[in-house]
């Protein structure tokens, strides 16, 4: 079987951490890795969940034909629903979703993440970014939430994010007294990462042929991992069977 | 009241602040975004939630001086939408960020008359320090530190609903994002409709209609594309073409811009440049 793509790799790992208070699932743009890993996680060990892909709120667990996982987040498609997804609507429920993604241009030691741009200290922009789109008031209330990395070198895992999109300091979030768990999870295409108990970001696992020598080389900050660090476990043929056949039936994560 | 696309936009005039409804990738109304391009007004203010290249289009046409939102971009084939990007690293477009739920309680703000609405979102992060409308308060009730979202208020709201009779009886299939918020927020609305139909159609599913006030109407066909509404998806080759033209900019944006923004003579026109069977491959 063809192995996993890096996408692919992503709905797995993100799929198999929701945990099983999970009731209330939600996709923001441009993370189609993560709407799979709903899909996913939906059909199989949260036949429960509410998950809100698109433009629709969905309940799978049943049997009911899934959404598809198309190109754009808002397809048309997405409209065969249980209920219909309002932006104008789905701040007014704190309490829903549980569970979130996120995606990033920077992200820090404290699990700080930055979606804005870089700042080129003079009041402009180095380097513009899209916006944090809903980042912040997610990450602020839900349950738990994930971010996904696309690239993982040093300017992308830096010390200190240039500016803050989503606050992931579990110190400053106790301080401020926020409602939302927090940050669970940081997948990057060369490991697994989750604050430890000072905060700091620590390796929870390295993928399949990565060193930590290499991981610390491409980590702008102090990463320490042990020559024995646990390894993630790769995609099961069940797995990524599933995914291409039942979820991603239109081959976007493919790549 | 149906009226004729370049009648309805006449209520736009240089410096105004702008709603153009819609959200990434469905629902915005592009025939109206091409519209106020081809005239050409000046110095607007953008309110655009979650945005997309018709920010990119009004940029590169000269109307914009300033964008309020969340997000411009195309999600997966441009993270950030390519105009929007250079104009703002050069400093020829200003920003001033937003969070998604913030665009949400600001226009209600707008619509409430209130002079803002508290929200928690973007306390601790670099929101007030990068957008300064953004105070930061403590609740006087409970003492929790907070932000005081200002009121987004609006001049004209741009807005696509899939039909509408002459009235203003305006009805969407699907969620209608933000739009509703953005007309109760604006002084004037213009609506851009699939189709323009009897008032007993409208009568018939009253609980579809999400605007039903004075507006605008404006008969536009297909009239999203590229992005999609309930009938069509997006038009990703299209919007791949543009997302190129953007990042090139110079000729290959100004050969864009003459083919699918001034040269068609109405929308009519411009869907001959898209080409009917693009059209129908997007059909649902």
């Amino acid at each position: 079987m063809r192995p996993a793509s890096r996408n692919e790799l992503f709905a797995i790992l993100l799929a198999r951490d929701l945990r099983p208070e999970d009731r209330s699932i939600m996709v923001g743009a441009n993370m189609p890795m993560a709407r799979a890993a709903t899909v996913m996680a939906n059909m199989t060990t949260h036949p429960d969940a509410r998950i809100l892909i698109g433009l629709g709120v969905h309940a799978l667990g049943d049997g009911r034909r899934p959404p598809g996982v198309h190109p754009f987040l808002f397809d048309p498609r997405t409209l065969e629903a249980d209920a219909l997804m309002s932006q104008a609507r789905i701040f007014d429920d704190a309490d829903s979703p549980d569970v979130f993604f996120v995606g990033g241009l920077q992200v820090d030691q404290r699990g700080n993440l930055n979606l804005f741009g870089i700042p080129d200290g003079n009041g402009g922009w180095k380097m513009r970014g899209p916006g944090s789109v809903a980042l912040a008031t997610m990450s602020t209330n839900c349950r738990g939430y994930y971010i996904v990395m696309p690239s993982h070198d040093p300017r992308t895992f830096v010390e200190r994010v240039s500016l803050i999109s989503a606050l992931g300091d579990q110190s400053e979030r106790d301080r401020l007294g926020f409602p939302g768990g927090g940050l669970r999870l940081v997948v990057s295409p060369l490991g697994v990462f989750a604050p430890g108990a000072d905060g700091n970001l620590e390796v929870v696992t390295l993928h399949e042929g990565v060193t930590p020598e290499a991981l610390q080389e491409a980590t702008g900050f102090p990463l320490p991992v042990s020559p024995d660090a646990p390894r993630t476990p790769p995609p099961t043929e069940a797995e990524l069977l599933f995914l291409r056949e039942r979820v991603d039936v239109h081959g976007t994560l493919a790549e | 009241m149906v009226t004729g696309l370049d009648e309805a936009l006449a209520a736009v005039e240089d410096g105004m602040t702008i709603g153009v409804g819609g959200a990434v990738t469905a629902g915005h109304p592009m025939a109206l975004v091409r519209g106020l391009a081809r005239r050409g007004v000046r110095d607007l203010t953008l309110v655009v939630p979650t945005g997309g290249i018709e920010v990119d289009l009004l940029i590169a046409a000269g109307c914009v001086r300033k964008v309020v939102g969340s997000y411009v971009g195309v999600e997966g084939l441009a993270a950030v939408g390519p105009v929007f990007r250079r104009a703002v690293q050069d400093g020829a477009v200003e920003v001033v960020d937003l969070d998604e739920a913030h665009c949400v309680v600001g226009l209600r703000a707008a619509g409430h008359k209130l002079p803002f609405m508290p929200w928690r979102g973007g306390v601790g992060t670099s929101f007030p320090q990068l957008n300064p409308t953004l105070v930061e308060f403590d609740d006087p009730v409970r003492g929790e530190p907070l932000l005081a979202i200002p009121a987004l208020e609006l001049d004209v709201a741009l807005l696509y609903a899939e039909a509408a009779d002459a009235f203003g009886n305006a009805q969407v299939v699907g969620t209608g994002h933000m739009d509703g918020l953005m007309g109760a927020a604006a002084k004037r609305v213009v609506v851009q409709v699939d189709r323009v139909v009897p008032n007993d159609v409208i009568r018939r599913h009253p609980e579809r209609t999400w605007w039903w006030r004075e507006a605008a109407v404006v008969h536009a066909p297909f009239g999203t594309h590229p992005y999609s509404n309930a009938a069509i998806t997006s038009d990703e080759e299209h919007l791949e073409a543009f997302v190129k033209a953007g990042r090139a900019g110079g000729d290959a944006l100004e050969e864009y811009l003459q083919r699918h923004v001034h040269g068609p003579a109405d929308q009519a026109d411009y869907l001959e440049t898209v080409g009917i069977r693009r059209l129908v491959s997007l059909m649902i």
